[in-house]
């Protein structure tokens, strides 16, 4: 006869309040307040950063003066998560790595208006190179998810 | 000049997709007691327990609080690092080579089939920037390749024939969690998860512990395995954000290989090594690794591949136990490339073998799109 194994449930429920601190809180509030994405100049290297910290982790400097960047940008990196995962958005949904003009760094969110009804024909509207847009959103909230990217 | 190292214990349990007759503890406690009877030592005779796990995979914060004793802890010296398994190794080593400690045991481990690993890694990704875009290990997995074929084209071919090399190299390790063939019809067909990267490109998770024993030279001499010396050692992490990164490289992994090199005095890897394990977290990860760690030129990894220079047979086999294709213990996985390469330079890899290997290397990765990497270069 089998013998009988045990399992118990569990499950860690722990709520964050995590801080943005100054310099990702003042992003926010510009994404928020004034349709405007802002990114920070190390003032070492001058690399603009997105999105912006208040230091520099190559040259281990502060960061200085911030530069508003955008409104387009190029695609680096993409992937559509086609697969569901425990947490995340029902898929199909696109997610890219943009450089956005006047920055050195690119910045993650989602690609929004794409067909997914032929999954390669949407990735290949993705192709690194790609130049796509900032869309804001109508109602903003002060985070990330306040803009998303549309092809140009 | 620092003290030698010399690895003296090697254990792992047989890797499975679950292992609900034994709770956690006993799966460690599994790997770290077959490590030290393969050593021919007691716990009693053990100096220091270096071990690497993560807490969310666990299901504990502190894991250590509890698994400490179950790795030969009970009263001793204990420490944990939290990038990777083969990062223990490392730690151990360093502490060895620093004269306070003679042996050490190294034990890694994950259960991943008592909790969804995609959702853990997910919660990897920070709140402000990252959290809300569905990141996980596999999804960023995406990224790596499509950038890695805007440069190179997609090596999908190759990429398929990585994971049926693997998976055939499994049928001669009893020890893998999946120990059938597969062919490179089935790893195309299989379902995209995230584009490109299909199913069966990434590693499949899996339970299962790895133990090592580590010893000084003078502790070394006169124990019963012949040791395998630790001739190098580098490892190198990489900024966290992807967007600062040239995603169609393994950068860390190519910091890290050159400081193993050096310290092992390797000019020509693909001459000088006779094995490697590497951490294939997907097919795509051992292709740029071929990169990276100077095997080929950038881009050239579906060539060399190809080529069969990394088949079993091949002038430099790469993971004759089958890999994490052939099944992962998460967590663990980078420590048990590290027991697989010194199975092989130590001659006792079974019909995993690789005839006369004197020298090889083990790779260990962590993070999203391999931000951090180990190197380790052993040999007799
Ligand atoms: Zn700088």
């Amino acid at each position: 006869m089998a013998e009988e194994l045990v399992f118990i449930p569990g499950r860690w429920d722990i709520t964050y309040n995590y801080a943005a601190g100054k310099v990702s809180s003042k992003f926010f509030a510009e994404l928020r307040d004034n349709k405007r994405l802002m990114g920070i100049k190390c003032s070492r290297c001058g690399r603009v950063m997105m999105p912006p910290r208040g230091f520099c982790e190559r040259c281990f400097a502060p960061a200085g003066e911030w530069v508003e960047v955008g409104p387009e940008g190029t695609i680096q990196a993409f992937t559509i998560t086609v697969e569901k995962f425990e947490g995340n958005p029902d898929p199909p949904f696109a997610v890219a790595y943009v450089q956005l003009d006047g920055a050195d760094t690119a910045m993650l969110n989602y690609v929004r208006g794409l067909d997914f009804s032929d999954l390669n024909r949407a990735a290949e509207s993705l192709r690194v190179g790609t130049r796509v847009r900032v869309v804001y959103k109508e109602q903003r909230a002060g985070e990330v998810t306040d803009f998303e990217y549309e092809l140009v | 000049m620092t003290r030698r190292v010399a690895i003296v214990g090697i254990a792992q349990t047989r890797l499975e997709t679950e292992k609900p007759d034994q709770i956690l503890d006993e799966v460690i406690f599994e790997a770290a007691s077959k490590a030290l009877a393969d050593a021919g030592i007691g716990r009693e005779e053990v100096d220091s327990i270096t071990i690497a796990a993560a807490d969310q995979i666990d299901g504990r914060p502190i894991s250590s609080m509890l698994e400490a004793c179950p790795a030969g802890a009970y009263l001793k010296d204990e420490i944990k690092t939290t990038e990777e398994g083969s990062y223990a190794a490392i730690l151990a080593s360093l502490r060895i080579m620093s004269g306070v400690f003679d042996s050490a045991l190294v034990v890694s481990w994950s259960k991943c089939s008592e909790v969804p690993v995609t959702r853990v890694s997910n919660y990897g990704a920070e709140p402000f920037f990252h959290r809300p875009f569905g990141l996980n290990y596999i999804t960023t997995t995406g990224f790596m390749v499509n950038a890695y074929r805007a440069k190179y084209g997609l090596p999908e071919m190759a990429a398929a024939k990585v994971v049926v090399k693997n998976r055939g190299n499994a049928l001669n390790n009893p020890l893998a969690c999946y120990q059938t063939p597969v062919s490179t019809e089935e790893v195309l067909s299989s379902r995209i998860v995230a584009w490109p990267v299909r199913a069966m490109d990434m590693a499949p998770l899996c339970d299962g512990a790895c133990a090592l024993v580590l010893a000084s030279e003078e502790r070394a001499r006169g124990m019963v395995q012949p040791p395998v010396w630790i001739q190098g050692m580098g490892w190198a992490t990489e900024t966290y954000y992807l967007g600062e990164r040239d995603l169609s490289r393994l950068t860390s992994l190519e910091v890290a290989a050159r400081r193993a090199y050096a310290m092992a005095g390797v000019t020509n890897p693909l001459r000088e090594l006779d094995v490697a394990e590497i951490h294939d977290i997907a097919d795509y990860h051992e292709l740029m690794a071929y990169e990276a760690l100077g095997l080929c030129p950038w881009g050239q990894a579906a060539r060399l591949m190809e080529e069969g220079v990394t088949e079993m047979g091949g002038r430099l086999p790469v993971n004759p136990s089958g890999g994490a294709l052939s099944g992962s213990p998460f967590f663990a996985t980078g420590l048990v490339r590290l027991a697989e390469a010194a199975l092989q330079v130590r001659g006792d890899a079974g019909r995993r073998q690789v005839k006369g290997a004197k020298r090889a290397l083990a790779h260990g990765s962590y993070g999203f799109c391999g931000q951090g990497n180990s190197v380790f270069i052993l040999g007799e």
